[in-house]
């Protein structure tokens, strides 16, 4: 566990909600690497500018960082790396020689870390009861001389600030009583929502900002039964998932933008087969290789173009971990329900990106949770509109089941293969009802209507509006934003009532197709429309304008891979 | 009892003389011969004119994309392991465009049975060279000849792991049949790689070419040895061709290894509700 996250859990277990964010190089070991927590009584959605407490574990953390501090920010550093004459403007310094307990003990460099946070903890009011459990759990299979030792370590760093910073202490981190919470990223909020929706295969090829899916799911799948298997590469992940899911179980693949190229075709051929599968895309900056461990919200218009050819597509964009589980199990059932591609959007935000949710919430998902496998079949009734109008003779045992019969929905009775007594084909050519290739005019046009009626069918039927967050009728200024944009506006958002600006947020994440005559509705006359994106073209300004004609002039706009801060939003509509 | 007919779907379009009709005959008579019906299996094909049988054999199948039949398959075979899963594809089609999928399901084990039409030429396309095509073969595509010598089926699957590997000619189809019917009922990957004229495009590798430079492998010969296995192999270099079973071992398959299926396959199982169990670690 890193020990940013130790920090978020500690603040989780102690009765605060939390969100972090971690900055990392495309390297295994080097670079500069932060991890940024903000806790808080009240739900936190998104960063936070100003830093309360720094601590840093070289020189470079303060060059970097301090122009981000409060004016009465904590600073933890160790007098080895930083001399004190540069920390002139910083009112509470707090030196603790982390070099010189190491030496002084025999630790390793890597333990550092553990005397920084007992330092952290005590410089924030906190005990250290929550930080030894975690060592303990965490070094339970290591034996007692190592927990032993790293609560030491944790113990020098938490007296040098006790015995010599009193006065600096801040008691902003103390025990409260609440309710009990889990702290997950994104990626944690997909893999649990794929086990509740009993997805019974994952397939996937590591790529960064998805992979701790992919090592989540594997870690669990003795105990969940999930197959997770790591393929030799995308076309073969999808390929493979597109297999099961035909074979009945619910199947998915997760993959960055670069992975999600290569299994376009696949998209393809799910839409024409009519396969379900739900593919978890977690964007990073592109084109090509990008900055492989930041983040941007590039790649939407791509996803929704996804795939040769014309055929239905459903694509999903949850702004948080809660709504990711939701969505993730949501995005199941419409894959069974309209059995075509349904994609999840995230980006390295909300993949990698803590946030706390109460316990309770999420066993309410849980308990509301229904499973719709649509119209999956594994028995046949006598229905004469089952069989095949092929001619039967006697001699026949076998009858091809109509697998894209033309219906009212758009949406054929899917059977599981295997059943005795039936066959058909999934055909990735064009094809009759009963699965066969065809290049007939009338059959051809059959077919694409009855799978863009899919369409239709779901905008009518499990569409759903963009959430709004404040009231729009009151609201001088409404942002619109998508997917994982949705936190820092909510953050925006607080800090602009603070000023006394009146604001709301149209946030989708429904994203795609979009219902026209629905969305018009919310988009009332003579607001200020401000379009809030992680990427450089307002892909969803396009998108949006596309689909329903509304046009957003004014957008904030940002793709150097970093994600927004509230901040600059608020300097935005201040300038 | 299942019959021929219960397998025969539309008419082959296959030209006459195609070796693909000696190869549709062949599977539907290994089916019939082993007693299942065409819900018992699932085929899946690849795109050409091997992959057109989709339309000729009944079966629960997908007709998937050029190249990527295997791991389709592989998907199939995970969710359901009880049932035999067959590949029909061809050598582009395989080695081709698929050739990555392929020596990793070989690596894996993976309990499919690939039967790859090996006519020499990309036939549904009009006769450009396939992978397998013989160095300085003139077609569309290389009109100077190719310049790539011709890629090794069999010593591909064997050093890549494969633990069923024969050779086959849509000539001899009793043979083919046999070969079939022992492909499907091992456990593992097995590669049946057919020798197939194509009577078209490939004015080469004719069935006479074939007949003159086939050979069924001896009785005596041990298709455990994989270093006989591999000079077998490379007789592909004197343009002779063995047929018959010339690997085969007894290692366990990649879903033998899954403990999740190890009491009934994937697709029939009971949901995971013990949502507690995953949660702790985010507490």
């Amino acid at each position: 566990m890193t020990t940013g996250l130790v920090f978020s859990k500690i603040a989780s277990r102690l009765g605060y909600h939390i969100y972090d964010f971690v900055q990392y190089p495309s390297l295994i070991r080097g670079g500069h690497n932060t991890y940024d927590v903000i806790f808080s009584d009240e739900i936190q959605s998104g960063l936070k500018w100003e830093i309360d407490c720094l601590v840093c574990l070289n020189k470079e953390t303060f060059d970097q960082h301090k122009n981000r501090l409060a004016k009465d920010a904590i600073v933890i550093f160790d007098p080895v790396d930083i001399d004190e004459t540069i920390l002139t403007e910083v009112k509470n310094k707090v030196a603790v020689p982390m070099e010189k307990i190491l030496t002084d003990l025999k630790g390793q460099a890597v333990m550092k870390n553990t005397i920084a946070m007992g330092a952290s903890l005590a410089a924030l009011g906190a005990d250290l009861e929550e930080l030894f459990k975690i060592i303990e759990e965490q070094f339970r299979k290591k034996g007692q001389e190592v927990i032993d030792f790293n609560k030491q370590l944790a113990k020098k760093g938490y007296d040098q600030v006790k015995n010599n910073y009193a006065s600096i202490i801040k008691t902003v981190l103390q025990k409260k009583t609440t309710d009990e919470k889990i702290v997950i990223t994104g990626n944690d909020a997909f893999s649990i929502g794929s086990v509740i929706a009993d997805c019974r295969i994952y397939v996937a090829y590591p790529m960064t900002p998805s992979s701790s899916v992919l090592a989540t799911l594997a870690a669990w799948q003795e105990k969940t039964g999930m197959i997770v298997r790591h393929a030799e590469d995308e076309i073969s992940v999808i390929n493979t998932a597109i297999g099961s899911s035909f074979a009945g179980v619910r199947s998915s693949v997760g993959t960055s933008g670069g992975g999600f190229a290569l299994m376009v075709e696949a998209v393809s051929l799910a839409g024409i087969t009519e396969t379900p599968i739900v593919i978890f895309l977690s964007q990073r900056p592109g084109p090509a290789t990008g900055m492989p461990t930041w983040t941007e919200q590039g790649d939407l218009l791509f996803t929704i173009n996804s795939g040769h050819g014309e055929f239905p597509k459903i694509v999903l964009a949850p702004g948080d971990v809660e709504e990711m589980i939701e969505l993730t199990g949501e995005a199941f059932n419409l894959a069974d329900i309209y059995q075509t591609p349904v994609i999840i959007m995230s980006d390295m935000l909300l993949s990698e990106s803590h946030q706390s949710l109460l316990k309770r919430r999420f066993d309410d998902i849980i308990k509301s949770y229904q499973i719709n496998r649509g119209k999956l079949v594994n028995k046949i009734s006598n229905d004469k509109a089952q069989i095949s109008n092929q001619i039967q003779s006697s001699n026949i045992k076998t009858i091809n089941f109509l697998r894209y019969q033309v219906t009212e929905d758009g949406i054929s009775p899917r059977l599981i293969p295997g059943t005795p007594g039936y066959y058909y084909q999934a055909n990735s050519y064009e094809h009759l009802e009963d699965g066969h290739t065809t290049e007939d005019s009338k059959e051809r046009i059959k077919q694409v209507d009855k799978r863009n009626k899919k369409n239709t069918s779901y905008l009518t039927g499990h569409f759903q509006t963009p959430k709004i967050y404040g009231d729009i009728k009151a609201a001088e200024i409404v942002f619109v934003a998508w997917g994982s944009s949705k936190g820092v506006v909510l953050e925006a958002q607080k800090i602009l009532g603070s000023q006394g600006k009146k604001t709301a947020l149209i946030h989708f994440t429904y994203v795609y197709p979009l219902d026209k005559e629905k969305i018009k509705k919310i988009f009332i006359g003579n607001k200020r429309y401000v379009l809030v994106e992680n990427n450089s073209d307002a892909q969803f300004g396009k998108l949006l304008q596309q689909q329903t004609g509304i046009e957003i002039n004014e957008k904030i706009l940002k793709y150097d891979g970093r994600p927004f801060w509230p901040e600059e939003i608020v300097n935005y509509l201040n300038k | 009892m299942s019959t021929i007919q219960d397998f025969s779907g539309y008419p082959p379009t296959w030209c006459p003389g195609c070796g693909n009709h000696g190869i549709g005959i062949a599977i539907k008579s290994a089916l019939t011969q082993m007693n299942l019906s065409p819900s018992d299996i699932s085929v899946v094909f690849g795109i050409g004119c091997s992959g057109n049988m989709n339309d000729f054999l009944n079966a629960y199948a997908i007709h998937s994309l050029h190249g990527r039949s295997i791991p389709t398959a592989i998907g199939i075979k995970l969710a359901n392991h009880k049932n035999p899963v067959i590949v029909i594809a061809g050598d582009g089609d395989c080695y081709g465009e698929g050739g990555n999928h392929f020596l990793h399901a070989c690596r894996g084990n993976h309990d499919i049975t690939v039967i790859v039409h090996d006519n020499r030429v990309y036939g549904l396309t009009t006769g450009q060279a396939a992978p397998t095509a013989q160095k300085g073969y003139r077609s569309k595509s290389t009109p100077s000849g190719i310049i790539e010598v011709p890629l090794n089926p069999l010593a591909l699957a064997l050093t890549q792991g494969a633990s069923f590997i024969a050779q086959t000619f849509a000539g001899n189809v009793t043979h083919l049949t046999e070969i079939i019917k022992l492909a499907v009922q091992h456990k593992g990957f097995s590669l049946v790689n057919v020798l197939q004229p194509c009577v078209t495009f490939n004015k080469i590798n004719t069935y006479k070419y074939y007949q003159e430079r086939s050979y069924l492998l001896p009785k005596e010969y041990q298709s455990g040895n994989l270093e006989q296995a591999m000079t077998k192999t490379m007789e592909l270099n004197e343009e002779k061709f063995p047929l018959g079973i010339v690997y085969q071992d007894d290692r366990p398959a990649f879903t033998d290894q899954l403990t999740q299926i190890k009491d009934g396959s994937l697709v029939s199982k009971n949901r995971f509700t013990g949502f507690d169990l995953i949660l702790k670690e985010f507490i």
